[in-house]
């Protein structure tokens, strides 16, 4: 995968450099320029995973807990509510009430994401099979060893599942943080279409699929070495 | 945000459109039947002012006896361009700068309004077969607004004022800008450069059109936005738009646009436009654009007033 990105990368670099670029292109079209869009995306990216990893596991191990079962409706609807508004709304809307900025932008991004872990840790604790907690606690386990070693740790691979479409979204959603001064590649691309310059445009589009891909690469990679061993 | 009350009257206004709708509509051949037998596809970009322009040309087209299909309200520019090379439409509004730099390449504008129609008229024509209609006197172009209030106390009332506030009070001049304006030599390279301003990084934000209004209006992240000159917004948020003093920023006059085979096929089209464009100034544009955005009257209804307010329409 990843040599299969470098060469997408090096064909973009090949085909922008055959090109003749007029000043408003290179005014973007810089090494300076990209290298802190892409660390804006970067940033972004990795922050509201961190953020979504940090709000909905747990969440999402709390609402399977038997008393709290009744509630997780309740959550869901809104976690759905989130990812069924249009982020650019969402971001809008968020940045009417509270100004720009990267904050803004990063708190969209969570409220966007955070719906597919949510959902699938609920779902990944809720399919392990009873007889097998039964028999955890037969064997002397606690409530809480049940859920550490046996609940979660079968939960795994449906909680990954959730965290790569989150971050494969995350990825996407990032670029309307042009809009609220929060930089990202979204600035190459809403660029590039507003004064109609392709090189802008593709380079933009394919550096942020290139994004995309890494970090469903990597979240593949995660996946092989958190996966509890015989699953 | 649409309060309920809001909301209800907007539907019963839409209803009373939707009955009313014979009234405010032209009757085909009205003013003649030159245009008999002809029919036209008029096209229009996805922005208030774009759409009311196509509705005026829809309007005068009807009556003199042309039958017109509507296609107002495409999405962006680059598309209602390419509908208009690729014949998916007939003719619609667009701005010589637009011309110039967006569709002709061109980075470096022409200072005199007549000398940029001149040139990009002429060099449309012999890339692409494009044919533009007398230039209207409105001039979308950009400019630096601030709520009124605030102009007054910093005492800022041109872009040359605006470069000494930058540098005595560089903590006064902060701005939203769209991102499409931070990169173009006729947008923030360009202005600061021919203002002598230097504005640190931080203090400009990239934002979208929309939220330069809101946050120009509430003056927390900035004072200064960027904002267009024929925008109802404008008065409706009561923003000052500074005097570009130098005349740097380039001319965006309106003007209709058709390919050749169109123009020469029916010459009353622009015959008839023409007189129309020459009416079209800034405060015009500026006052149907509000009835539009602010009031939230329907832009063929905001065509036709004017239109029989003008006495181009019986």
């Amino acid at each position: 995968m990843p040599a299969g990105l470098a060469v997408v990368l090096g064909l973009l670099y090949l085909w922008v450099s055959g090109q003749e670029l007029d000043s408003i292109e290179r005014r973007t079209l810089n090494a300076d320029y990209l290298v802190t869009r892409v660390t804006d995306h970067l940033w972004l990216t990795v922050l509201a995973t961190v953020l979504v990893v940090a709000i909905a596991i747990p969440l999402g191990v709390l609402l399977s807990r038997p008393a709290a079962r009744w509630l997780s409706p309740v959550v869901l609807a809104l976690a759905n509510l989130g990812q069924a508004t249009p982020a650019i709304g969402l971001l809008v809307l968020l940045t009417m009430l509270f100004g720009v900025g990267f904050g803004i932008a990063l708190a969209g991004l969570v409220l966007y994401a955070v719906l597919p872990v949510l959902r699938n840790t609920i779902v990944g604790i809720q399919q392990v099979d009873p007889a097998l907690k039964e028999a955890a606690r037969g064997m002397g386990m606690t409530r809480a060893q049940v859920l550490w070693r046996v609940e979660l740790k079968l939960a795994i691979p449906v909680i990954l599942a959730g965290l790569r479409t989150a971050l494969v979204l995350a990825v996407g959603v990032a670029t309307l943080a042009t809009f609220v001064n929060a930089g990202g590649l979204g600035d190459l691309i809403v660029n590039g279409i507003k004064l109609n310059r392709t090189p802008v445009l593709v380079t933009g589009g394919v550096l942020t699929a290139c994004i995309a891909l890494l970090v469903d690469w990597v979240g593949g990679v995660a996946e092989e070495f958190l996966r509890p061993k015989g699953i | 945000m649409l309060k309920p009350r809001h909301f209800v009257a907007a539907m019963l206004a839409l209803a009373l459109t939707a009955c009313g709708s014979g009234a405010n509509e032209v009757e085909q051949g009205s003013l003649g039947q030159e245009l008999q037998g002809a029919t036209f596809t008029v096209g229009s970009k996805d922005f208030s002012e774009s759409i009311i322009l196509g509705y005026i040309t829809i309007e005068m087209l009807r009556a003199h006896g042309a039958t017109v299909n509507d296609k107002t309200n495409i999405k962006g520019s680059t598309n209602t361009r390419n509908a208009l090379l690729s014949g998916e439409i007939d003719m619609y509004w667009d701005y010589t700068g637009t011309g110039w730099i967006t569709y002709l390449n061109k980075t470096e504008p022409l200072p005199d309004p007549q000398q940029q129609y001149e040139a990009v008229a002429k060099e449309d024509l012999e890339a692409n077969n494009v044919v533009w209609g007398q230039p209207a006197p409105l001039n979308n172009t950009y400019a630096f607004a601030i709520r009124k209030e605030k102009g007054d106390e910093l005492g800022v009332r041109t872009l040359s004022d605006l470069a000494e506030l930058a540098k005595n009070k560089p903590e006064e001049a902060t701005f939203c800008i769209e991102s499409e304006f931070s990169t173009r030599d006729d947008g923030w390279p360009g202005v600061t450069e021919a203002y002598g301003m230097n504005i640190p990084k931080e203090n400009v934000k990239l934002v979208d059109l929309g939220v330069v209004y809101t946050e120009t209006k509430k003056g927390e992240t900035c004072n200064f936005g960027e904002v267009f000159t024929t925008d109802g917004r404008i008065a409706s948020l009561n923003l000052t738009v500074l005097e570009d003093d130098k005349r740097f920023f380039p001319n965006y006059n309106a003007a209709l646009t058709l390919r050749k085979e169109t123009a020469d096929k029916h010459p009353q089209v622009l015959q008839f436009l023409n007189p129309v464009a020459a009416k079209l100034t800034n405060e015009v544009m500026q006052e149907l654009n509000a009835k539009v955005d602010a009031e939230g009257h329907q832009p063929k209804k905001v065509a036709h007033d004017w239109l029989v307010q003008e006495g181009f329409l019986k």
